[in-house]
């Protein structure tokens, strides 16, 4: 049996436990007598709060009950926020207002387009519109892939739909005017098989700007999901063993000389935009996690070491599960780590960010993406995500010009800030009888499919026997099939059209002058550093061909190469990846 | 569902280079194959030159491109602008992108030579009419193609029935009086034929500065509607080079495990004298047929066979009903890395010792990068086929560095 096979029957096996712990509280009057007193307790802790409209709201939500079987599977069924299994919520207090303003900010925008410095001015307009310092950073498609702009073929392509990062010196000036070693600012990027070359690129400007003692405080995510890469978005470059190794040797640097860096970001995100399924998107998006659990335990990491530093991004459209999905998430991810991997409290915590569906945003009338987006992001929020971004109803078309962008933000804004709904009171939907039964629907469905899963070998076998992919195509397929037949509705576009026609978008698209610029400065940088490059190259081939910790090694390449130097380099180590259709 | 006339449309689909978007160009391959069309699939993240190679070699009808992640405009121009200067002028190049692609764009792209831009919302009925109704012409014979286009359409030709008149002049002189060593690959579905076949492909490009080598890959037909989704070049890495000729057949009902068309083809390949390696992979067969006759009665095809087997084949019994372990010249176990490998190269080994013709039994990873097991079984193979086999082994770290 695969880890799965156990992860599953964990989950199944701490229901049980769960309902037992119910019946005990009905009939075992002493566990009742403690169960009461534990929840009377809790209720004193509760602080209340008054609405801006003068009502009395208690700051945390409880079921209202004295029974104990109630109290039972509310405390272990799913959690108080914050406690486990952490169905509610993976803290105590997300989005409350706090007298002291140190509440934490979920909002990120991801933001890239042309080169460094214009995603650097976008950086500093969309940041005007935020309390806290929130950079997530969006990479074209030459940098997604490894590749220098001046590679054969790619001009087109440089700058668009992210932003064209090949050295070090980009890297510095896409965040030139930021203080990141500011407690509250946090970097993301959205970057994958070349990763760890992007993540040292990001260490070495920080440290030419900050100096050499900053690492340790600086705090973001990056991306580097290689599981779901394979599965789902096809940005791989490397041989998956390879992948895999160079993704671990990133973590087990960052854990201890970054401890508030996320050095991977488990997404389903990119799962369900290439048509899985919610219970899909969950299901491999989990079982990819404990993979990399897995991994690194293997590798002799320690659990609670690495474990506080996964963190996981969803997606969240529209379809009926969304409204579940992440709390399902929490708890079985949770349970797995407790059980299965034996990993303390702050190492069992599903640590979330969402982003609303890209997928579900259309070209016709594409006014109603801001609707479409507004509901997504209620959802997200429902679901107590940790950070979240909205998308710009714009994105059918182009990357998000200044105006979408700037309604994508307010859009958050106007939930969080403008609205009552999340600031005063938590747990406002945890316990809801549509929303219990709706969770354990997805949560059954979930663990079947790591059963099936496990029954193929775990998630490398099943992926090498392109399982996750066939699925994912599958369900991509039948959801077009769904809005060509008209059983799914799309307004505007095959329910309730309008015969307007559509009107001009403005486009954000770098021009061929910016393009061939970004051509001229990397070849500057190659030319400047042509003396040094080979031997640090050398290093780091040697380094990648024993088994030494690859990313140590290129925190220094990154000085002297550029990206696509370096990708050529690993890749006549350890070979070049073969796609799967 | 099947084409009006005996040759089935061949639709070469892409992902231009650095996107990696594929979802709506599933969905399109799988609906041109209920239609009824052959559509070779290139797969994501591919460079121009490479969609251009391929619709040269595969000689299709038209070229269907998803983009997804801009530039698009520069990419199919670079497409249209290489078809001209590499002989495929003629081939068509149609696409989509969803909203990414507007009526501006799509208006300069037009200007520069595309053919025709599917909006965002067009209903998948229609693109799949407009295809059929545009893209559907009978090959014919063409004197001004050179090179690969030149062979391309002489297969197509022969494919195609009638039209087959060895059409090629060049034919005069093949290399060693045999014009290139063919080597026929079978074996059951999941050996790992493809991935094999294409780490070979890396060797003799490395070990043979010069030459070129070619690959038919036999895919099945659906029975059904015709169509085929031809998918062997997604994963074939290695084969992405000018001094690769890789043709994609669909067996069209035929049920010998080649197409048809494939005898003809080899001919083809083998008189224009530009190969010195050719490999020929069947479909995935076991115990029901022997594509290449080479155990039994009726005329060989090729000059050697190569079976591929996994170590799953169902046990010592299984093996000694394989017909073609006791005709190949060359047996290789793949995914020698899976725990039942051991178990299973002793009781291959045993069922080849029956056979007393001194069979050689290779024990490869072909989805490892550089396995020993494979460079093996390329020296085995240039034994056989008097191929360049130089020494000079992986690539050193490379090193570019530009003025």
């Amino acid at each position: 049996m695969s880890e799965l096979g156990k992860i599953a029957d964990s989950v199944d096996a701490y229901n049980t436990h769960v309902a037992s712990e119910v019946v005990r509280a009905r009939t075992d009057a002493r566990f009742a007598a403690e169960l009461r007193e534990r929840w009377a307790r809790i209720h004193e802790t509760v602080d209340w709060t008054v609405s801006p409209t003068g009502t009395p709201l208690p700051r945390l939500a409880l079921p209202q009950t004295d029974d104990p079987g109630a109290i039972a599977e509310y405390l272990f069924g799913q959690g108080l926020p914050g406690e486990f299994p952490y169905a509610n919520a993976a803290y105590r207090e997300m989005y409350l207002d706090r007298d002291s303003g140190t509440g934490e900010e979920p909002m990120r925008l991801f933001a890239g387009l042309g080169l460094a410095e214009d995603t650097n001015a976008r950086f500093h307009y969309l940041s005007s519109h935020q309390k806290s310092l929130r950079l997530s950073t969006a990479f074209d498609g030459p940098t997604l892939y490894g590749l220098d702009s001046d590679h054969e073929g790619v001009l087109g392509k440089v700058g668009e739909g992210g932003v064209a990062i090949d050295t070090v010196e980009d890297m510095t000036r896409l965040f030139a005017g930021f203080d990141l070693t500011r407690k509250d600012a946090s970097v993301s990027m959205t970057m994958n098989a070349p990763a760890p070359v992007i993540l040292a690129m990001f260490i070495a400007a920080a440290k030419r700007r900050f100096g050499p003692d900053c690492v340790a405080n600086l705090r973001g995510t990056i991306q580097a999901d290689m599981l779901k890469e394979v599965q789902a978005q096809n940005e791989v470059i490397f041989p998956i063993d390879a992948s895999l190794r160079f993704l671990c040797d990133m973590i087990e640097w960052c854990v201890p000389n970054m401890p508030r860096w996320y050095p991977v970001s488990i997404s389903g995100y990119h799962i369900a935009e290439a048509g899985a399924t919610p219970v899909q998107q969950a299901a491999f998006t989990l079982s990819n996690g404990f993979t990399y659990a897995g991994l690194l335990k293997a590798r002799g990491a320690d659990v609670n070491g690495f474990g506080p530093r996964l963190s996981f991004f969803l997606d969240c459209g529209l379809d009926v599960e969304y409204l579940v999905l992440g709390r399902v998430c929490r708890r079985i991810w949770a349970i797995g780590m407790k059980e299965v991997f034996g990993a303390n409290a702050k190492a069992q915590i599903l640590k979330l960010h969402t982003q609303t569906s890209g997928r579900s945003l259309i070209a016709a009338e594409f006014q109603n993406n801001l609707t479409r987006t507004a509901v997504e992001l209620l959802l997200s929020y429902m679901n107590y995500t940790n950070s979240c971004h909205s998308n710009s109803a714009d994105e059918p078309f182009t990357t998000p010009t200044e105006k979408y962008a700037t309604l994508a933000s307010h859009g958050q804004s106007i939930i969080m800030e403008e609205s009552g709904v999340f600031k005063h009171m938590m747990n406002m939907f945890g316990g809801a009888p549509g929303l219990h039964l709706l969770e354990q629907q997805v949560e059954k469905a979930i663990l079947d499919v790591f059963r099936e899963m496990d029954t193929l070998g775990g998630v490398l076998a099943a992926q090498e026997q392109r399982y996750q992919r066939s699925k994912i195509q599958e369900a991509g397929h039948a959801y077009e099939k769904q809005i060509y037949a008209g059983s799914r509705p799309i307004i505007g576009l095959n329910k309730y059209k309008s015969d307007e026609p559509m009107p001009g978008v403005p486009l954000a698209r770098t021009s061929p002058r910016k393009q061939r610029r970004q051509v001229e400065r990397l070849r500057a940088f190659k030319k400047k550093h042509a003396k040094k490059s080979p031997a640090a190259l050398q290093k780091l081939a040697q380094v990648a061909r024993s088994s030494g910790n690859v990313f140590g090694e290129l925190v220094h390449t990154v000085e002297v190469c550029s990206l696509g130097q370096i990708t050529a380099c690993l890749t006549g180590v350890v070979g070049k990846f073969r796609p799967m259709v | 569902m099947t084409a009006s006339h005996a040759c089935p449309l061949r639709i070469l689909t892409a992902v231009p280079i650095c996107d990696g978007h594929d979802s709506a160009v599933t969905t399109i391959n799988i609906e041109l194959a209920r239609h009824g069309i052959e559509v070779i699939y290139l797969g994501y993240h591919q460079p121009a030159s490479a969609i251009v190679r391929a619709a040269i070699q595969e000689d299709a009808n038209a070229i269907g491109l998803s983009s997804y992640n801009g530039g698009h405009i520069v990419f199919f121009q670079e497409v249209v602008d290489q078809l001209k200067t590499k002989g495929g002028g003629d081939i068509p190049v149609f696409g989509g992108g969803g909203g990414t692609i507007t009526k501006a764009d799509e208006r300069v792209m037009k200007r520069q030579g595309t053919d025709r831009i599917f909006p965002a919302g067009t209903p998948l009925g229609e693109i799949m009419a407009v295809i059929r109704r545009e893209y559907d012409r009978i090959a014919k014979p063409n004197t001004r193609f050179r090179g690969d286009r030149a062979l391309a359409r002489a297969i197509t030709l022969a494919e195609s029935g009638p039209g087959y008149r060895r059409p090629l002049k060049k034919s005069a002189a093949p290399k060693r009086g045999q014009g290139g060593f063919v080597i026929g690959v079978a074996g059951p579905g999941g050996a790992g034929k493809s991935t094999l076949i294409d780490e070979l492909t890396s060797r003799f490009l490395q070990k043979n500065p010069t030459g070129r080598i070619a690959i038919l890959a036999n895919d099945p037909s659906h029975p059904d509607t015709g169509g085929a989704i031809l998918g062997d070049r997604v994963s074939a890495i290695y084969s992405q080079d000018n001094r690769v000729f890789f043709r994609s057949l669909a067996t069209r009902g035929n049920l010998t495990g080649l197409s048809a068309v494939a005898p003809a083809a080899i001919d083809l390949l083998r008189k224009s004298g530009e190969f010195d390696l050719i490999l020929v992979e069947s479909v995935g067969v076991g115990q029901e047929s022997d594509p290449f006759r080479t155990f039994g009665r009726g005329p060989k095809l090729v000059d050697a066979t190569l079976f591929v087997l996994a170590p799953h084949y169902g046990g010592r019994i299984q093996l000694q009903k394989i017909a073609l372990l006791n005709g190949a010249d060359l047996v290789a176990l793949n995914k020698c890395d899976h725990p039942m490998a051991h178990t299973a190269k002793a009781e291959i080994q045993a069922r080849l010792d029956q056979n007393g013709r001194n069979q050689h039994l290779h024990a490869t990873t072909a989805a490892k990068h550089f396995d020993p097991g494979v460079d093996v079984l390329f020296a085995a193979i240039a034994r056989l086929g008097g191929l360049t086999n130089s020494p000079g082994g992986e690539k050193p770290c490379q090193l570019e560095v530009s003025a």
